[in-house]
C-alpha cells in the first residue's frame, strides 16, 4: 500500500510539496536546498533532482511553497531564525533557475513560522517571532517577490494594552484560512515561557479599521497557558462552520469556529473532541482537501490518521510505523 | 443510530479491519539509521506523502538520509486488480449520470421532493442490469465444443463478491418485479456464487468440485458414496440439472448393464424424472435448465401437490425391496427425502446455513413469497449450521435480511469500499422510504450533508488520487448538492499547470460547470508560471485570458520601464511581440497606446536605418511628431525619442521638419530642462551630450526649414 517515490541525502532534515504534489522541495542540515520533479507527471510516478545549491549557512529546518499565483517560489526558515525567498525564474537572459530574492531577518529575534495566503489579491505573509509577534508582510508588485511591505505588527495576545517583552518562544504555529477568494483570517499559536502568548488566536483584519482583530481563543478557561505545538485549518468545503485542530501537551483538541460573530465581534468557538495519540509533541498536522481526515505526526514517530464518524464523533482512524 | 450497529462508522474506510482496535499499519523503508522526524503532505484525494528522516550521520557512507513514500489510502477490494477497478470506475459513469439526471427530470416534472412513489425502480433497475454488466469476472475460456459428459460443474466467467453482492442487493431492494419469487432468485444467485463461499468454509460447490477431480479414478461410481452424497447435497440447493446429469452417470445405463439391472435403471430414471419436473415458482428458468415454471402461484400450488404425491408414491412403491442395489436404493431415497423437505436430510446435505436457508425455500416453505418472516428464517438456519468463519457476503445478507440498512450500509463500506457504497445507495433506497429518510438525510453531524452525499464525496476523493481518473471525479462531485463544488474547487486548484493537456482539460471543466473564478485563477497561475520561466508571450496569453489586469498593468509598467532605459534593437525585439499580445486590454493610462505608437516609430525608423529611403524617413518623422504631440508619451521618452532622431533630424537631402514641428520639438526641450530642476526627476541613461546634439541639430534643421518655407 505505500510506493516509495525518492530516496534523499543524508543530512536531509524537511521536504515540501507544492501546490500539486509534483514538484518536492528538500532543506539539509548543511543548507543546501534542493528540488525535485517528476519527469511527466500524467504518467510517470519517479522524480529525479532539477536544482540542487547551498544558500544558507545553517540548518535548514522548515520550507514553505509560496501560492502558484506567485509563481515557483518557496520560503525556507533555517535554524538561526532567517526566512529567505527564494523563486525559479529567467532573469536577464541567463537559464532558468533558482534565486534568493527577499531574505527576512531580525536582530533582535528568531522567525519560527511562515505562511502565505491571498486576500483581496495581494499575497500576505504571516511570520512568527521568537520573542512572540507575529508580524505580517504584504507583497507590493504581484509579478516580483523582492518588494514586501511590513502591514502589521502584534503580539499573540486577546488584550492588546499588555505586552510581554522578555518572551521567549521555542517554537510556533500559523494556519491560514485555506478558503481563497476572501478577507484572510489564521490561526498561530505559541510554545513559550509567556502562558498569555501560547494559547492559538484567530486573528482576522478588519476592513474598517484596517487592523489585525483577535476573534476567537481556542483554549478551554484552565487550558489557556498550554504551549501549543501545533495548529492546522482545515479546508471548508460547504460546512456552515470551519473546523480547526490544535495540538498541545494534553492532546489534540478539534474545534468548531462559527462564521458569525457576536455583538463583541468574537467567533463562537466548540471544542469537539479531545484525542490522545501521540503522546507528547506534535510536529505537523495537515488536512487532507476535503478537510474530513486529519494526519498528524509527532515524537512517538508515527502517523495518525483521525477521522469523525457518522455521529459526528471524532477517533483515531488508523496509524502508521514506520519500520526498516 | 447507535455506534455499535454501524461497525465503526467510518467515513472513509480504509483497506483491512478497523472494527475493533486501532489499525496499525507499517510504512517500509529501508533507512539504515533510526528515524528522526517525518513530514507529511496529502496529495491530490486520499494519497498522502510522508517523508522519513534519518538522524544525521557524520560518516556520509551510510546510506540515504530520507525516503519519501506515498501512501493510498482506502484502497478498495484485494479482489479485483487496479485496472479492473478503473474499467469499472469508467464504465459506471454512464449509468450514474443517466440515473441522476433521470432523477432530476422526475421530481422537476412531479414538483415532489421524492421521486420512489412512480416507476422509479424501473429506472434503478436498468441501472442496476448496467453496472452488473460491469462487475463480471473475467471470463473463463469457453467449454468444449463436444461436451464432456463428466464435466458436472460449468463455470463462464469467475465469480466476484462484489457482483454477488451487488445482485444480492438488486434482488432484496430493486427488483419489485421478481419480489412474488424471491425465493427462486435466491436459488438462483446462490448458484451463480457458492464457490465464493469455499474460501471460509465447505460448500456444496467445493465437494462438487473435488468430486469431480476424482471421477476419473472412480470404477463404479454408483458405489461411491459420495456420489449420492454430492447429489443429494446438489439437489438440496436446487441444482437440478446437475443431479440429473449425474443421475444419468449411474452405472445401470450403460448398454452392456441394462438387460440385468433393468429395475434399478428404472428406478434412477424415474427419480431423475421427478426431478426434471419439479415446480418452481418464477417466470421462466434459464434456458434449458430443468424443472417445471409457474408463474402464478395457483397454479405451482396444484402441480406441487400433484409432484409430492407422485414422489411419495414412488417412495412407498414395492419396486425399492426388489431392487437388490443397497447404494442405490439408498441413494435414491434420500433423494426422495431431500425432495419430500425432510428437515434433517436438508440439515445433512447442506453444508453452511445459507445452503440450509435456500433448500428450507425448496423443499419446506415453497409457498413464501416476499421477505416477511425471512430473517427468523435465516437466523433459524445459523443455530442449525453455525457458521465456521465470517465470510462477507454472509454478514452483508445477514444485513439486508434483517432489513437493517445501517447494517448494510456499514457492510459494503467495509467490506466493499467507496465505490461500491457510492453506487449502492441507489438500490437501498429504491426500495423503502425509510432507508429513503436515512440517506438522504442532511445531517449536523456531517457538516449538513446526508449520507449518500458523504459516500460520493468519500469515492471522489479516490478518484481524485489517481492520474487516470480524477477526470470522473467531477460528475460524482456535481451530483452533490451541499460539499461537491467545494471540493470540486480544491480539486482543481490542486491540478498542475505545467502541462498544456492538463491545463486545457481542467478548463473545459471549469466552464463545464461554470466555474469561472476557478478558471481564471488556474488561468493565473499559468501565466505566472510561464511569464516567471521566460516564456514572456504565453505568460501574457494566459494572463490575459485570466483578464487578470493587476499582473497585466505590472507588465506593461515594466515593459514601459525597460522601453525607456535601452532603446537597443535587441531588446526592442524582445518586448515587440509582447506589446503586440497586450493588444489595449490593458489601459494603464493610455500606455499602450503609447507603446504601439513607440512600435510603429522605431519600426520605420530601422526602416531608414537600414536604407536611404526619404519615404521612410518622412514616416518616422510623422510617427515621432505624433508620439511628441501625444499626451500620454511619458515625459522620461522625451529625450531617447529625440536622441534616436537624430539621423531625421539631420537627414541630408532636405529637411524632414517643418518650422511649427521643430517649434514643437523645441519646446518639448524646453520643457525638459525645466522639469530637470524637480525633484524626482529620472535622468535617462543617455550620453551627457545628448540634449546638446539634439539641440544643435533642431537649430539647424529649424534654418533650413525657414529656408525652403
Amino acid at each position: 500500500m505505500a510506493k516509495e517515490l525518492l530516496s534523499l541525502e543524508n543530512g536531509t532534515t524537511c521536504s515540501s510539496w507544492n501546490y500539486s504534489s509534483t514538484r518536492l522541495a528538500a532543506g539539509s542540515v548543511d543548507g543546501t536546498f534542493s528540488i525535485f520533479d517528476f519527469h511527466d507527471p500524467p504518467s510517470s510516478s519517479s522524480l529525479t533532482s532539477t536544482f540542487k545549491s547551498k544558500v544558507h549557512e545553517g540548518n535548514i529546518v522548515k520550507i514553505v511553497w509560496v501560492p502558484p499565483e506567485y509563481g515557483d517560489a518557496v520560503a525556507c526558515i533555517s535554524a538561526d531564525g532567517i526566512v529567505s525567498l527564494l523563486e525559479e525564474i529567467v532573469e536577464d537572459s541567463q537559464p532558468l533557475q533558482w534565486k534568493i530574492c527577499k531574505t527576512f531577518r531580525s536582530n533582535a529575534s528568531k522567525v519560527l513560522d511562515v505562511q502565505f495566503g491571498i486576500s483581496s489579491t495581494r499575497l500576505k505573509m504571516v511570520a512568527a517571532y521568537s520573542d512572540g509577534h507575529v508580524r505580517i508582510f504584504e507583497l507590493l508588485d504581484p509579478l516580483e517577490l523582492r518588494s514586501w511591505q511590513l502591514q502589521a505588527e502584534f503580539q499573540n495576545v486577546i488584550e492588546s494594552v499588555s505586552s510581554f517583552g522578555k518572551a521567549v518562544c521555542l517554537s510556533a504555529s500559523i494556519s491560514l484560512n485555506p478558503q481563497k477568494g476572501q478577507e484572510s483570517s489564521f490561526i498561530v499559536g505559541f510554545n513559550s515561557n509567556t502562558p498569555e502568548l501560547n494559547s492559538s488566536k484567530v486573528w482576522e483584519f478588519d476592513q474598517a479599521h484596517q487592523r489585525w482583530l483577535p476573534v476567537a481563543e481556542l483554549a478551554l478557561p484552565e487550558d489557556k497557558g498550554d504551549q501549543v505545538y501545533a495548529v492546522a485549518w482545515a479546508p471548508n468545503i460547504g460546512r456552515p462552520y470551519e473546523i480547526i485542530a490544535v495540538a498541545t501537551h494534553k492532546g489534540l483538541s478539534i474545534w468548531h469556529l462559527g462564521l458569525n460573530p457576536d455583538h463583541n465581534g468574537r467567533l463562537p468557538v466548540e471544542r469537539v473532541a479531545l484525542l490522545s495519540g501521540h503522546q507528547g509533541m506534535v510536529w505537523q498536522m495537515e488536512w487532507d482537501m476535503s478537510g474530513m481526515t486529519l494526519a498528524t505526526t509527532g515524537n512517538d514517530g508515527m502517523v495518525r490518521l483521525w477521522q469523525s464518524n457518522l455521529n459526528g464523533v471524532w477517533h483515531q482512524q488508523a496509524a502508521f510505523e514506520p519500520t526498516s | 443510530m447507535s455506534p455499535n450497529t454501524v461497525g465503526n462508522g467510518a467515513l472513509i474506510p480504509f483497506s483491512g479491519d478497523t472494527t475493533d482496535s486501532l489499525a496499525v499499519y507499517p510504512l517500509h523503508h529501508d533507512l539504515a539509521r533510526p528515524i528522526s522526524r517525518l513530514a507529511i503532505s496529502w496529495s491530490r484525494g486520499n494519497s498522502l506523502r510522508v517523508s522519513l528522516f534519518a538522524e544525521p550521520s557524520v560518516n556520509p557512507n551510510t546510506g540515504d538520509g530520507a525516503k519519501v513514500v506515498e501512501v493510498k489510502l482506502g484502497g478498495g477490494d484485494p479482489e479485483i486488480t487496479d485496472a479492473d477497478w478503473r474499467r469499472i470506475a469508467y464504465g459506471s459513469v454512464a449509468p450514474f449520470a443517466l440515473l441522476q439526471s433521470r432523477r432530476s427530470s422526475l421530481s422537476e416534472l412531479s414538483k415532489s421532493p421524492s421521486p420512489y412513489h412512480l416507476d422509479w425502480w424501473e429506472h434503478v433497475l436498468q441501472y442496476s442490469k448496467d453496472i452488473t454488466s460491469l462487475l463480471g469476472g473475467p471470463k473463463l475460456s469457453p467449454s468444449l465444443i463436444i461436451e464432456d459428459p463428466n464435466e458436472i460443474v460449468q463455470k463462464n466467467e469467475e465469480p466476484t463478491c462484489l457482483k454477488a453482492a451487488w445482485e444480492l442487493m438488486e434482488i432484496f431492494y430493486v427488483d419489485k418485479q421478481s419480489q412474488a419469487w424471491l425465493p427462486e432468485r435466491l436459488v438462483d444467485w446462490l448458484a451463480d456464487y457458492d464457490s465464493l463461499f469455499t474460501s471460509t468454509q465447505e460448500t456444496i460447490h467445493g465437494k462438487l468440485v473435488d468430486f469431480q477431480n476424482d471421477l476419473v479414478n472412480i470404477q463404479v461410481i454408483e458405489d461411491d458414496p459420495r456420489y449420492w452424497e454430492v447429489m443429494s447435497s446438489a439437489l438440496s440447493v436446487g441444482w437440478l440439472d446437475i443431479v440429473v446429469k449425474m443421475l444419468r452417470l449411474h452405472g445401470s445405463y450403460q448398454l452392456d448393464q441394462l438387460s440385468n439391472r433393468e429395475l434399478e435403471n428404472g428406478l434412477v430414471e424415474a427419480v431423475a424424472v421427478l426431478i426434471s419436473k419439479m415446480p418452481r415458482l418464477r417466470p421462466e428458468s434459464v434456458v434449458g435448465n430443468l424443472g417445471e415454471c409457474f408463474k402464478s402461484k395457483p397454479d405451482f400450488i396444484k402441480a406441487w401437490e400433484k409432484w409430492r404425491s407422485q414422489i411419495t408414491k414412488l417412495d412407498c412403491s414395492p419396486f425399492w425391496i426388489q431392487c437388490d442395489n443397497q447404494q442405490t436404493r439408498e441413494g435414491l431415497r434420500d433423494l426422495l427425502q431431500v425432495m419430500l423437505g425432510n428437515t434433517e436430510s436438508l440439515c445433512t446435505a447442506s453444508c453452511y446455513w445459507i445452503e440450509l436457508y435456500v433448500s428450507h425455500f425448496l423443499y419446506i416453505r415453497p409457498f413464501t413469497i416476499g421477505i416477511e418472516s425471512m430473517y427468523n428464517l435465516a437466523q433459524k438456519c445459523i443455530q442449525l449450521k453455525p457458521p465456521t468463519g465470517t465470510h462477507r457476503l454472509t454478514e452483508l445478507m445477514i444485513g439486508i435480511l434483517e432489513e437493517n440498512t445501517e447494517v448494510v450500509l456499514a457492510e459494503i463500506s467495509r467490506e466493499f469500499g467507496p465505490w461500491m457504497i457510492a453506487h449502492a445507495v441507489e438500490l437501498l433506497t429504491a426500495g423503502s422510504e425509510q432507508a429513503e429518510i436515512l440517506l438522504h438525510d442532511e445531517r449536523d453531524n456531517l457538516g449538513g450533508i446526508s449520507i449518500v452525499e458523504l459516500h460520493r464525496l468519500a469515492y471522489a476523493q479516490i478518484l481524485s488520487s489517481h492520474t487516470l481518473t480524477w477526470q470522473i471525479a467531477p460528475i460524482y462531485l456535481t451530483s452533490c448538492m451541499k460539499q461537491g463544488m467545494g471540493l470540486l474547487e480544491n480539486l482543481l486548484y490542486r491540478q498542475s499547470v505545467q502541462h498544456k493537456n492538463t491545463l486545457l482539460k481542467n478548463i473545459e471543466i471549469c466552464r463545464l460547470y461554470e466555474l469561472d473564478h476557478i478558471s481564471s485563477n488556474i488561468m493565473k497561475v499559468a501565466g505566472v508560471y510561464h511569464w516567471k520561466h521566460g516564456r514572456k508571450g504565453a505568460g501574457v496569453y494566459w494572463l490575459q485570458q485570466s483578464q487578470d489586469t493587476s499582473c497585466l498593468d505590472r507588465i506593461a509598467q515594466q515593459l514601459f520601464d525597460s522601453v525607456g532605459k535601452s532603446i537597443s534593437d535587441e531588446s526592442f525585439k524582445q518586448w515587440e511581440g509582447i506589446i503586440e499580445l497586450l493588444g489595449s486590454e490593458s489601459k494603464p493610462a493610455g500606455g499602450l497606446e503609447f507603446l504601439h505608437k513607440y512600435r510603429d516609430f522605431k519600426k520605420s525608423l530601422q526602416m531608414v536605418y537600414s536604407g536611404k529611403s526619404t519615404d521612410a524617413a518622412r514616416q518616422a518623422v510623422g510617427s515621432l511628431i505624433m508620439l511628441m504631440k501625444n499626451p500620454s508619451t511619458p515625459q522620461r521618452f522625451w529625450l531617447p525619442l529625440l536622441y534616436d532622431s537624430l539621423k531625421l533630424l539631420n537627414w541630408k537631402d532636405s529637411p524632414l521638419l517643418s518650422v511649427s514641428e521643430t517649434n514643437l520639438l523645441l519646446n518639448k526641450l524646453q520643457e525638459l530642462s525645466l522639469a530637470r530642476q524637480r525633484p524626482h526627476f529620472t535622468e535617462p541613461s543617455l550620453p551627457p551630450q545628448a540634449p546638446s546634439s539634439i539641440r544643435l541639430a533642431l537649430a539647424t534643421n529649424l534654418g533650413r526649414a525657414i529656408l525652403d518655407e
